[in-house]
């Protein structure tokens, strides 16, 4: 027998290792150690920075002291009703949009559907300054709206206040809430209503007996992130509501900070976080066990569409009505505005100077337009290295964490993985400035601080939006299956190399689009960075911000205008390297 | 020879491999027998290295590969063993080529020997052709050939192969049989063969070591299982068809048919302790 067999490679019994840590241990510990640095850190540095000796009144100031109903309780009953409000809201909207793309035979089916996930790609800043350029009124002076001009009077409650934002919002984040239900409506297979049909129930009865209760899930978790967002949104009711002293939990954030009581803007960020974070634990908690649901379904084909008869046209209307204002609306008035010398005017006398002119005393305190404007072109610059770093640190540490998650799953130390990665989701954007500011604000050790520094945005960025990229990183890891891996580990390919040659080609779609969301989220956010913000690491957003607030209109809405382009161009480089990247997918 | 010592292996309280001790010589064709469940896969992963016993010795040709009671063990890519997975796990960003290629890459092979290598491997298994082309461009038998050359190109001492066959249709399951075990014989390798279909387990192997509950029940040759069946496990899930099992009545020294057993649920349960190995 003996003589049949391959040479013994001699080499064997000296390439043995001892295995001291059970396999993935290292890994484990360096993601959760990157973890702590982007969450846990910056969490624990504002909680701890408020107990010190010194700022602890800080929060019987904030919750019972003399300033406490201006300071704390009535901006939270301001960011409770338009948390509530915002997140019924949306889920109705959102719903019925949803149900009508999915469920019915709508017209232009297709063309809604897509029309309804392009409002969360607006920021919300850019639909507050564009109802500002149509419904502004004279009560705080400066130039009036479009309808003011055109000599319609506007009631100061539809200029500013509660009811603006709160259809800003709405129109915001509706589109969050029609991608949830949708995604959940179409796993109801045709199998499960003709089931109901052959039991005899109509239209009616399958919507509220099976199509409702299965679900119900989707829907909550729709409202209460939507709540989530509403609550701690900072642009628009900063832009609408401040103005008229309408203060919710995140402008008073802002607010306190900016006037260096850091103290009790931290305290305040606390609670903002305490709040968002009991909603959406409520939330999960209503539909947990409840999740199977979508699970349980089989091959099932399309559903058979409900046939809505003479309501098809009325109901296009309304879902086209909805769409146009969230949508066409606001980019038209931001792109008419940015080109008016007078928003009361909108569409006359348009002229590119706000774009391309150079400085005149007479025009706008002699500001030059955004294409000679130094300051401008610097934070577009600051904008995209900022959106080209956070998507690729995000990514790199996005596939590494759901890597580590989705191949070594057991043991305490993954669960705290997932646990903490999806922490930011509870934290506010403008609180967790607010977080980086206490944290990396002073230096620590050798370190030096990195208030007003590239990396301190790019750090942010990348904890911030550390739940995306773990989710689309963990989407990426599970189409790659375990035995690839494996196959590669046999070879005696080393972890980097199996990453390499592997892993990451055959994730490459997954991760550019992953990288791509978190470029135009990065792009967009005006509420993360508002306190991160310096005049020497500007960023667009936030320089609209400020010439919104100063009355510049025009450049804001250049700004906006050019954030809402990149976005898009990225947008459609991402499908490009998308279908070009797999040729062995082309068979 | 490849040997096993008292192997185990717990996934946190439960056992799926328990104090599993065998050996064979070289180029013997070691085919593992059981259920679907039975721990036959864990032990797989365990002689290719990706899984560390939890006690117990592994060796190949006198080395230990892995010994559980130290808690060590060789690398995987070490250890002269290849290992064909049950969904091939090509990679299907790679040509066959570059799939077949890669692990000698890997190994330091200068370009020139792995394309005379590769070439020759793909040959041996007639898929020369086929070279340039992705996996999904090629039928499922043919990407079990690439699986398979991927394998045996870096001429490995002991070839594992989970479940090769399962995927194929029935036909080519019969086709692919018989090359594998040409395969063997020209390699020369010791071959580890994990399935649940008995007729390849007959038909393929030199020994078999039939698994029940992570216990082997019977260790010997094809010939053995049949003529032989150590435990009434074994006689049911070996031979076309398995052996019936009549139950009997122990009496004195020697045991009587069980009567009317069908009438008596109570009675074929008390009967079962007595069916011996020979029943």
């Amino acid at each position: 027998m003996a003589t049949l067999a391959p040479a013994p490679e001699p080499h064997i019994a000296q390439e043995g290792r001892r295995v001291l840590f059970r396999p993935g241990l290292v890994l484990k510990l360096v993601v959760l150690a990157i973890l702590v640095v982007l969450i846990v850190g910056p969490m624990m540095g504002t909680v701890l920075s408020t107990l010190t000796p010194t700022a602890i009144t800080a929060w019987s100031d904030v919750l019972v002291g003399r300033l406490a109903p201006n300071l704390f309780w009535w901006p939270l009953v301001n960011t409770m009703v338009i948390g509530v409000v915002c997140g019924v809201v949306c889920v109705l909207l959102g719903g019925f949009l949803a149900w009508a793309v999915v469920m019915t035979n709508i017209p232009f089916r297709m063309t809604i559907g897509v029309m309804a996930t392009l409002p969360f790609m607006i920021p919300s800043f850019a639909t507050a300054l564009a109802w500002g350029g149509l419904f502004k009124n004279d009560r705080i002076g400066g130039d009036v709206g479009w309808l003011q001009g055109m000599g319609i009077d506007i009631p100061d409650w539809l200029a500013w206040g509660m009811v603006p934002t709160l259809v800003v919002l709405i129109l915001h984040y509706f589109s969050l809430a029609f991608t949830i239900i949708a995604a959940s409506l179409a796993t109801v297979n045709s199998d499960l209503v003709e089931a109901a049909q052959i039991a005899g129930a109509k239209g009616r009865k399958i919507l509220m007996g099976i199509i409702l209760p299965v679900t119900t899930p989707a829907l909550i978790a729709a409202g209460s992130l939507c709540f989530a967002g509403a609550v701690s949104n900072f642009a628009a009711p900063a832009l609408l509501g401040l103005p008229v002293r309408m203060q919710t939990l995140s402008t008073r954030l802002f607010g306190m900070i900016e006037v260096g009581q850091t103290a009790r803007g931290f305290v305040i960020g606390i609670l903002l976080v305490l709040i968002s974070a009991l909603f959406l634990w409520l939330g999960n908690r209503a539909v947990s066990g409840r999740r199977s649901y979508a699970t349980i379904t089989g091959k099932g084909g399309r559903a058979k569409r409900f046939d809505l008869g003479t309501a098809r046209w009325p109901l296009f209307a309304v879902a086209a009505l909805i769409l146009l204002c969230a949508t066409v609306v606001p980019v038209i008035i931001l792109l008419a505005s940015s080109l008016a010398p007078s928003s009361a005017a909108l569409f006359s006398n348009w002229t590119l100077h706000y774009w391309i002119g150079e400085s005149t005393a007479n025009i706008a305190q002699g500001t030059p337009g955004i294409w000679h404007n130094p300051d401008i072109l610097w934070s577009t610059t600051v904008t995209l290295g900022l959106g080209l770093c956070v998507a690729f640190t995000g990514m790199f540490i996005g596939l590494l964490a759901s890597y580590t998650t989705a191949r070594y799953r057991s043991g305490w130390l993954s669960a705290s993985i997932v646990q903490i990665s999806f922490l930011p989701l509870l934290i506010p954007g403008i609180a967790f400035g607010a977080a980086y500011i206490a944290f990396f604000g002073a230096p620590i050790g050798p370190l030096p601080a990195l208030y007003g520094t590239f990396a301190i945005l790019v750090i942010a960025g990348t904890g911030y939006l550390l739940p995306f990229s773990v989710q689309t990183g963990r989407a990426v890891i599970q189409q790659v299956s375990g035995e690839l891996e494996e196959s590669a580990r046999l070879t005696g390919a080393s972890f980097a190399r199996r990453m390499w040659a592997i892993t990451v080609p055959l994730a490459i779609r997954g991760l550019a689009a992953g990288g791509i969301l978190i470029f135009v989220k990065i792009i967009r956010d005006l509420s993360l960075v508002v306190l991160l913000f310096t005049p020497t690491m500007p960023v667009m957003s936030v320089l609209a911000y400020r010439y919104a607030s100063e009355g510049f209109t025009q450049f804001a809405h250049a700004i906006t205008v050019l954030i809402l382009v990149l976005s898009i161009i990225a947008t459609l480089i991402s499908n490009r390297l998308q279908t070009k990247s797999q040729p062995w997918l082309k068979a | 020879m490849l040997e096993l010592k008292s192997l185990t292996k717990f996934f946190g309280n439960v056992a799926a491999v328990r104090d599993v001790s065998l050996s064979v010589p070289d180029g013997a064709f070691l085919v593992l027998l059981g259920p679907s469940g039975c721990g036959k896969t864990t032990l797989l992963r365990m002689l290719a290295g990706l899984e560390l016993p939890t006690s117990g010795q592994i060796v190949f040709d006198g080395q230990t590969v892995s010994d559980g009671d130290r808690q060590w063990q060789v690398d995987p890519a070490k250890r002269n063993s290849g290992l064909v997975f049950q969904s091939y796990a090509l990679w299907p960003h790679m040509t066959v080529r570059g799939n077949v290629g890669w692990p000698l890459k890997v190994a330091g092979m200068d370009a020139a020997a792995r394309t005379r290598r590769v070439d020759e491997v793909l040959a041996m298994l007639e898929i020369l052709p086929l070279a340039e082309r992705y996996p999904n461009e090629i039928s499922g038998g043919q990407q079990q050939r690439v699986a398979i050359a991927r394998t045996i190109a870096p001429k490995p001492g002991v070839l594992l192969f989970d479940e090769p066959l399962s995927n194929l249709d029935a036909k080519l399951r019969v086709e692919m049989r018989t090359e594998l075990m040409r395969l063997h014989r020209a390699t020369g390798a010791t071959a580890v063969y994990v399935t649940h279909d008995q007729i390849e387990a007959m038909t393929m192997a030199t020994h078999v070591a039939v698994v029940n509950k992570g216990r082997i029940e019977q260790f010997g040759t094809p010939q053995d299982l049949i003529d032989h069946p150590a435990t009434a496990f074994v006689a049911t899930f070996v031979g076309t068809p398995p052996n019936n099992i009549v139950p009997v009545v122990k009496t004195g020294w020697a045991g009587r048919l069980a009567g009317g057993i069908w009438a008596s649920p109570r009675r074929w349960t008390t009967a079962w302790p007595c069916s011996g190995p020979r029943a």
